[in-house]
């Protein structure tokens, strides 16, 4: 194939991709409806959700197949099975939650459930699109089957993790009493106030990327590091070129603005990043996480101002009607689903191919470490809940931190810990 | 003295009974003036550790029985965990002094670090320990409740006490005119659900998937066995890593092994040319070698050892060289221009050629013959320097060779030649007869261009391990993906009592009862068989 | 009894239990790092000499040891050669063993280094396999082993006499035969 042919491949896979990404979000306002427009409706409410839950399904199956078609080209295009980068990586993860989504919807045809896990689909889509999606050629270990069968098996099983994740967070939001004054219930609001903000956090962020590549926005520095060359035991200085895609409030370390487009009339970095900050891009990526913290603080104020509550306290209503068991089982039955398959792709699949590719089935580097920290942790999960009766709330908590630790598995170890598995960085 | 547990029925218990192992009625006087619904774990049945007077093997015995032990150690080995990662590990720091690394890398903290612990946290004695702990608790846990489960469930009955069927959660009352007739629709409802059953009567048991109960011990007991073949790493021979480095054209020993590995050609596959992303890159690089048994002379430096070829494969990432459990494996290399071998052609004074002397730049042999003459190598710079005006070597590495010939003529006569081929500089030092020399001319030289940095591995318990995670998977997969059911049916004269149990997913089986009862004619609904409303309050 | 047999299978598995945990540990300590430090007991190795003979570590037992790991590439071990010479003399009564350990050069170089020097402490060849035993990344290093087999004492670096106190010979040789 010319790479005429593989450029245009891409171009199509993805408009694929904004095709289903414009889906998904239709079939969120479709199960929208199915749930909040019952009290509307001139017909019953169970058929009026029956109904709509139905389209939505549809819908969402129609999303799911055309960012299969990207998938499949994009796979075509490389040559490999697309999850090669964080780019690929999280879209695909994103397809698998929708997938592990429809699984959960024919089982208990709950269109709740849609209100929930379509919107975490699009974000973890969108925050894929984030990232570059240059397509780089696999180093040799890479190019092995069990590739192919460890992550996507991984994406799937961590799908069904992030699925009893949502089920949860609604299970919280309808089951804690907002106004509780007692010191337990403060402790409560707290804990779903943080992950409200936290999912404020992410989706500012993704906005602010996109705004920023919107009015191609650039800032490029030239950093000097000193380093140490332990046989020779000399030092020697490197010059790396680092490049922002956000304005820059802390430029990297020890280096001088090369070009800087100005930001609200700041032509200057504000500070620079200390010294005791590891890595080339250290200073990019502690500027992304100020940003982020910042805007994210900013807009949850915002919000908070403007509904003069809680986020949790303010979305708690519409869960008013839904059957909090429900959400339990269903919670629960995603979690169960999804752990013997992250087994299987997480660890097991994973340990044979390391073995084939580098010798050796198990290093404990940070990857591996916190593949084993999740499985523990669920495992932990399934203990507490089968055998010392840990069901409604407490499991819940359990999914939401569980799904923390996944998103720290895929996020924060290849962006803050390097090591052999670590994709690029924003 | 034993506490009476014979239970009204006629059965005798064993002492710690919950449940009457024939017909089901709360032993203890307190479980049966409850109104709660019957704590059906492990069918009741007494377990060793819920013993009176526990001794000491007792108390370490429960200690490690205990779930809630088991889950705080899974946690606790959860956060040591994320301790190791903070830091890079000492196995994977580029230095060989580690408190001064960690201490200059990442200043008081990494001193911290490194003081703790933490530096080398997975290779620790303490967090064995905690792996070790783990695996008491799942042998332990297992067979605490394995076998009264399995005993309890191989001999239970089909006719139930009432008080047994009606503190179940899920439950119908009501009233059939002709028994025997409802009995044999409900037995055929039962069947067409996959139901087993067992009669006794007017009761009647229904039971399926009950292997799914031992899913979870036999996921212990792939754990277990995954544990365990680690352990086996210690016995000796089944467990070696260590990294060989092979330059083209070399054969080097494998230390520990009586195995030698040739690099007989490196090659680096770079795909030149446009890829989409634009770059020039390294597509592949592999390894064609040979490996060598010792099989004489093995460790004598002062001899060449005998080598017997026993297998020739091209290693590459993803494709070892596998050979009677040892595995050779691609890691890295490096491109590293290195003399290996080189050929001298000898020259007399008329410029006739005598012949060729081949010489191997990192094991030279002593002695050659060249045409009617011996040539001793009596001496050898590899990487020739001058330390104050004194010829000697710089490194092992053939740079730069310089050699010194001791030459014999066929009439006897000796000279003494140093020669620095690189250097196209030879000079006579010492000898006897005609004083115009022999010339040695370097016509042909070997060079190793890449050094292939290989892992050789011995890992006899691989087997092992792969076996024990896929028995954990089956057991998770029967454990997680099945429920075990059962179906109590007694009636007694006009009145109907029908109970059902499982392990998990009520809601699926109330379901399904409620089908089952419809099809007997009986009308009812998931929600109404709820017997303590757990779900609905 | 059934009681006694159940009682056996729960001590039975304490018992193997308590034996994986003591091999565990055992294991872990006794796997040294990769240079052993002062007060380790000294590898054992086995290597042949310039004539052929064999020598085994162990087989010095009883008397102290000076293991050099040096090569003919390395001024500082050529420049200390000689004074290893003169201080194996000097102390031969004492019955010190000093074995100057080649890291894997070739014969022909090792015996044309040494043919105009005065050496007649025993030199060993090793190829690559005593030297990561020992660590030794950097030469010279010196082991200075005591009579029971436990090093007392490693230099790493050349050694001189008269010095600085830490690279001095004649102290390290005082301190392994007398404390």
């Amino acid at each position: 194939m010319s790479l005429e042919q593989i450029q245009s491949l891409l171009d199509l896979s993805s408009k694929f991709l904004m095709v289903a990404f414009l889906v998904y979000n239709v079939s969120f306002i479709v199960f929208g409806i199915a749930v909040l427009g019952k009290r509307w409706s001139k017909r019953d409410a169970k058929s009026h959700e029956r109904r709509w839950g139905t389209i939505g399904l549809i819908i969402t199956i129609v999303g799911l197949l055309s960012q299969g078609a990207f998938t499949g080209l994009r796979w075509v295009a490389n040559g490999h099975i697309p999850v090669s980068n964080l780019y690929e990586f999280l879209t695909f993860f994103g397809m698998m939650i929708v997938l592990a989504f429809v699984v959960i919807y024919v089982i208990y045809r709950k269109p709740l459930t849609g209100l929930f896990a379509m919107p975490l689909a699009v974000v973890i889509v969108a925050y894929g699109a984030v990232f570059p999606s240059d397509v780089k050629p696999l180093i040799p270990q890479l190019q092995s089957i069990w590739l192919y069968l460890h992550v996507s098996l991984a994406a799937l099983g961590e799908a069904f993790l992030a699925i009893g994740f949502a089920a949860g967070l609604m299970y919280l939001l309808r089951t804690i009493n907002f106004k509780e004054r007692s010191r337990s219930g403060r402790w409560k609001n707290l804990g779903v106030e943080v992950t409200m903000f936290s999912l404020v956090t992410l989706i500012t962020f993704i906005a602010l990327v996109f705004i920023f590549r919107g009015v191609g926005y650039h800032a490029e520095f030239l950093q000097k590091v000193v380093e140490k060359d332990i046989k020779t035991n000399t030092e020697f200085e490197v010059e790396n070129i680092v490049e922002y895609t956000l304005p820059p409030i802390f430029k990297p370390h020890n280096s001088e603005t090369v070009e800087m487009k100005p930001f609200l009339g700041l032509k200057e970095p504000l500070f620079e990043a200390p010294s005791w900050l590891k890595g080339v891009n250290a200073g990019r990526k502690l500027n992304t996480i100020v940003w982020s913290l910042a805007v994210g603080l900013i807009v949850y104020g915002l919000i908070r101002l403007i509904i003069r509550r809680p986020l949790g306290a303010a979305v708690s209503p519409i869960m008013n009607g839904i059957d909090e068991q429900d959400l339990d089982e269903i919670s629960y039955r995603a979690i169960a689903i999804g752990y013997p398959i992250f087994t299987l792709g997480a660890l097991i699949f994973a340990s044979i191919w390391a073995q084939q590719a580098w010798g050796r089935f198990w290093a404990f580097d940070p990857k591996e470490t916190w593949a084993l920290i999740t499985w523990l942790f669920y495992t932990a999960y399934l203990h507490l809940r089968l055998s010392r009766g840990w069901q409604g709330e407490k499991s819940a908590w359990l999914s939401v931190i569980g799904f923390l630790i996944i998103m720290f598995t895929l996020i924060g170890v290849n962006l803050v810990i390097a090591g052999l598995h670590s994709y690029a960085g924003v | 003295m034993l506490n009476n547990t014979k239970c009204e029925c006629g059965h005798q218990n064993p002492v710690g009974t919950v449940l009457c192992e024939a017909c089901g009625l709360p032993v203890q006087q307190e479980m049966l003036e409850s109104d709660q619904p019957l704590e059906m774990r492990y069918e009741g049945a007494a377990r060793r550790s819920q013993k009176s007077n526990p001794n000491i093997l007792d108390r370490v015995w429960n200690f490690f029985s205990s779930v809630k032990v088991a889950v705080y150690l899974i946690i606790i080995t959860l956060i040591v965990s994320i301790f190791g990662t903070i830091l890079p590990q000492e196995n994977v720091i580029p230095s060989l002094d580690p408190p001064a690394y960690y201490a200059e890398q990442y200043g008081w903290f990494g001193e911290l670090y490194h003081k703790l612990g933490l530096s080398d946290t997975f290779g620790s004695w303490w967090y064995k320990i905690l792996v070790l702990m783990i695996a008491a608790s799942l042998i332990i846990c297992s067979l605490d409740r394995v076998i009264p489960l399995y005993k309890a469930l191989s001999r239970q009955q089909a006719k139930k006490h009432e008080t047994f069927l009606r503190r179940q959660k899920v439950l119908y009352e009501g009233s059939v005119s002709n028994a025997d007739e409802w009995l044999e629709r409900m037995e055929q409802a039962l069947r067409s659900r996959h139901y087993r059953l067992t009669r006794d009567g007017h009761a009647l048991l229904g039971e399926k998937h009950r292997f799914s109960r031992w899913g979870p011990y036999i996921n212990h007991v792939g754990l277990i066995i995954l544990l365990g073949a680690l352990l086996t790493r210690g016995i000796p021979g089944w467990y070696m890593a260590q990294n060989v480095v092979v330059n083209e054209g070399e054969t080097v020993p494998v230390p520990g092994t009586p195995y030698y590995i040739q690099n007989i050609q490196f090659t680096e596959i770079k795909e030149i040319g446009p890829h989409v992303s634009g770059q020039q890159f390294q597509f592949a690089f592999e390894t064609e070698a040979v490996l060598y048994r010792c099989v004489d002379n093995c460790n004598n430096p002062l001899q060449k050892p005998v080598l017997e070829e026993v297998k020739r494969h091209t290693i590459k990432p993803n494709e070892p060289l596998e050979y009677e459990g040892y595995s050779f494996y691609q890691i890295d290399y490096n491109f590293n221009l290195r003399p290996m071998h080189m050929t001298l052609t000898l020259q007399n004074a008329n410029e006739e050629t005598i012949g060729d002397l081949p010489i191997d730049l990192n094991n030279p042999e002593t002695s050659y013959a060249v045409g009617d003459m011996r040539i001793e190598l009596t001496g050898y710079y590899a990487d020739l320097t001058s330390e104050n005006g004194v010829p000697a070597s710089k490194s092992r590495v053939p740079n730069n060779p310089a050699f010194i010939f001791d030459v014999t003529h066929a009439d006897g006569t000796t000279e003494s030649y140093f020669v620095v081929p690189f250097e196209q500089f030879q000079t006579r030092l010492k000898g006897t007869g005609d004083v115009a020399g022999l010339s040695f001319e370097l016509t042909d030289m070997e060079v190793s261009r890449y050094t292939s940095y290989l892992l050789v591995r011995v890992e006899k318990a691989l087997t092992f391990i792969l076996a024990g995670a896929l028995i954990f998977l089956f057991g998770v997969v029967i454990g997680v993906y099945w429920q075990h059911r059962r179906i109590w049916v007694r009636i007694d004269g006009e009145r109907l009592i029908v109970a059902a149990h499982t392990n998990k997913n009520w809601f699926g089986l109330r379901q399904e009862l409620a089908k089952i009862l419809t099809k007997t004619g009986v009308e009812t609904d998931a929600n109404s068989l709820d017997n303590y409303g757990v779900t609905k309050q | 009894m059934v009681m006694a047999r159940k009682k056996w299978v729960q001590v039975s598995i304490l018992i193997v239990l308590i034996a994986a945990t003591a091999y565990t540990i055992g294991t872990n300590l006794s796997a040294g790092s990769a240079m052993p430090k002062v007060g380790d007991k000294a590898p054992n190795f086995q290597l042949y000499d310039m004539d052929g003979n064999l020598h085994e570590l162990k087989d010095y037992l009883g008397k102290p040891v000076v293991v050099n790991f040096w090569g003919s590439f390395c001024p500082p071990c050529v420049r200390e050669l000689p004074l290893i010479q003169e201080k194996y003399e000097d102390y031969m009564e004492s019955e010190l063993v000093v074995l100057g350990v080649n890291i894997g050069e070739s014969m022909v170089a090792i015996q044309h280094f040494l043919s105009d020097k005065h050496v007649t402490f025993p030199i060993l060849l090793d190829k690559d396999i005593v030297r990561r035993q020992y660590g030794v990344k950097d030469y010279p290093t010196t082991f200075f082993i005591d009579a029971a087999g436990t090093i007392k004492q490693i230099i790493v670096g050349e050694m001189s006499v008269g010095g600085h106190p830490s690279l001095d010979l004649d102290i390290a040789i005082r301190r392994l035969l007398y404390g």
